[in-house]
């Protein structure tokens, strides 16, 4: 096996998602300042949506895309034992992402694609940022392709063998990503580039919208299932334990998949195109998926009370003490479950038909997904990160206790940040708003808490400096002789020899979530071929 | 760290894992409490839109 042209493919694209990310820490400090119209110098409404705009396409579609595809590279091969299925397909796919990416760069950075990054309609960006956008989901299909196809060849090649609990998990994500994303290529292909190209003179927003939320809520999965699969696979051996169920973690994975597709309405939820009774399903299937949440969350945390337990832990709770919290793998997760269960919380009460309506358009919404996304998520991605990097760079980390010392300035940034991000929904401010142009006694009661994000932002933004120097001088240190380091996959505390066809491939999967989705998306969609609607003209670029 | 003995390491490996159901049960009724004064005490009290 070909080992040194993998760890460069999946350096690769590791280094394209944190190069992204550290340009959007800038942005959102930048963000943050502005909206509080504390310094009059930086007040510009198009230069804030330029750069809300940027921060999030870099950290929801650049650094994700890309982590997800470099990270998965590396598990395939290594947890299948197999080389890289079509290798130059792959870089194919990542220069592909690459230009798609650049493209996009291009009417963000100059404001020609201040459509934030849902780019909800009527709302018109420049076409190319569309046509880049489009480029880098056709780069991660490359991916998903790869991902199935290694996923299928090492069924046929080990007839009855569980596949490894690494790689179920990453076929699981390609194939979620290959449903979801399908939503919001239709929209951009029938709908936004025909209309930015004056092929059509308007649109349908509801019909845009619908698509979009076929793809807005699983996205999140999309994201967090790596962030997942770390937990699952790393975390218990580097804690010193075993993985207390590799049956159950296949199992979440499964639920999360198949109910996590067709629940997006709640992103409707204020919406008028669609009717109560959809939203109140989707609704329903939304409280589902917190079942694989707290799955997720009783395996990994059992996994780790072995491990405390094993390293001398007594007591209820005495083995939380034990762990090795000096582990960076090991505290990122105690950090990122701590993060899920309040931003888990958020999402319950997003959720909630009724009370979804005291929270929608305000500030509560950023705050709840930068908690579940910056936060659970993207300190997962930290910790994934510094454990492969020695990996795939044959050298070792250049510093532990930095590394350490990021990730908890990331937990207490996201926590400064976030919090009055909750606070100040709950208080009427609106989201996608660039600053108050009013004073009066209760937006003057924004200011404190506007004050508490900005440090929040900075203590952020000095992490992620951290974080990116760390891995920079470790890129560029010496090669030390004799430093070797291989990747380690938990072991089940009790080893898995065979597994029912449910719990080891995805047919069933598949034709389970086609009838789902045809269920909670056929009527919603068909209706707007069947009903008057008016479209409307774009706006804005 | 005490050596452990590998009756101890078995004992361990094959228990329940009773500290993660109590904390499972902990930050469950906290969502549900959470939930509940959210609903019924910022929530109703705004009352309907005028």
């Amino acid at each position: 096996m070909n080992d040194a042209a993998v760890r460069k493919l999946a350096l690769g694209h590791l280094w394209v998602a944190f190069g992204a990310f550290i340009l959007a820490c800038f942005m959102g400090e930048y963000q943050v300042l502005e909206r509080s119209g504390l310094i009059d110098a930086l007040e510009s409404s198009s230069v804030y949506f330029a750069s809300v705009s940027t921060h999030g396409v870099l950290m929801a579609f650049v650094l994700t895309t890309f982590f997800i595809m470099g990270f998965g590279y590396y598990i395939a091969t290594t947890s299948l034992k197999q080389p890289l299925w079509n290798q130059p397909l792959a870089w194919g796919g990542f220069w592909v992402a690459v230009a798609g990416v650049v493209l996009a760069a291009i009417p963000l950075l100059t404001g020609n694609a201040s459509v934030l990054y849902t780019f909800y309609p009527p709302i018109q960006a420049h076409v190319v940022f569309y046509i880049g956008a489009t480029l880098l989901i056709v780069g991660s299909w490359v991916w998903c392709l790869i991902m199935i196809v290694m996923f299928s060849r090492w069924k046929q090649a080990n007839p009855g063998q569980p596949v490894p609990l690494a790689m179920f998990a990453t076929t699981a994500n390609a194939l979620l990503w290959l449903w979801t994303s399908a939503g919001v290529a239709l929209e951009v292909l029938f709908q936004l580039i025909p209309l930015a190209l004056g092929w059509i003179d308007s649109i349908d927003p509801g019909l845009a919208r619908t698509l979009f939320a076929w793809t807005l809520h699983p996205i999140v999965y999309f994201w967090l299932i790596p962030a997942y699969t770390a937990f699952y696979v790393f975390v218990p051996k580097q804690a010193g334990g075993f993985l207390f169920s590799d049956e159950v973690a296949r199992a979440a994975f499964i639920i999360l998949v198949v109910f996590g597709l067709p629940i997006g309405f709640h992103h409707l939820y204020m919406d008028p195109e669609q009717a109560a009774g959809w939203k109140l399903l989707h609704g329903f299937g939304t409280f589902v998926v917190s079942l694989p949440t707290f799955v997720t969350g009783f395996t990994v945390i059992a996994s780790l009370e072995i491990a405390g337990r094993l390293r001398g832990g007594k007591g209820l709770f005495g083995w939380i003490g034990s762990l090795p919290w000096t582990n960076s793998m090991v505290l990122a997760v105690i950090l990122s479950l701590l993060m899920l269960i309040f931003g888990g919380f958020g999402g319950l009460v997003n959720a909630s038909y009724a009370m979804n309506a005291m929270v929608h358009n305000t500030a509560w919404v950023p705050g709840h997904f930068h908690l579940i996304f910056a936060g659970t998520t993207v300190i997962m991605y930290f910790a994934v990160a510094y454990y492969l990097w020695p990996i795939l760079l044959k050298k070792p980390l250049f510093s532990r206790e930095m590394a350490l010392v990021q990730l908890w300035t990331w937990f207490i940034g996201m926590t400064i940040l976030t919090t009055p991000w909750h606070i100040l929904g709950l208080l009427g401010q609106p989201r996608r708003i660039s600053s108050v142009v009013y004073n009066n006694l209760l937006t003057l009661s924004w200011d404190p808490y506007e004050l508490a994000m900005i440090v929040g932002g900075l203590v952020l933004l000095g992490s992620a400096c951290l974080f990116i120097y760390n891995l920079a001088k470790t890129q560029l240190s010496p090669v030390q002789d004799g430093f070797v380091q291989e990747i380690e996959y938990a072991e089940p505390l009790h080893a898995v020899t065979s597994l029912p066809e449910y719990l080891n491939d995805f047919k069933l999967w598949n034709k389970v979530i086609a009838v789902l989705m045809f269920i909670s998306f056929g009527v919603p969609i068909l209706q707007f071929f069947f009903i008057d609607t008016f479209g409307s003209s774009a706006w804005g670029y | 760290m005490e050596r452990m003995s590998e009756a101890e390491r078995q004992r361990i490996l094959e228990s329940a894992p009773v500290g993660t159901w109590a904390l499972m049960l902990i930050v469950g009724a906290g969502m549900v409490v959470a939930w509940l004064f959210l609903y019924y005490g910022v929530f109703l009290p705004r009352g309907g839109v005028n």
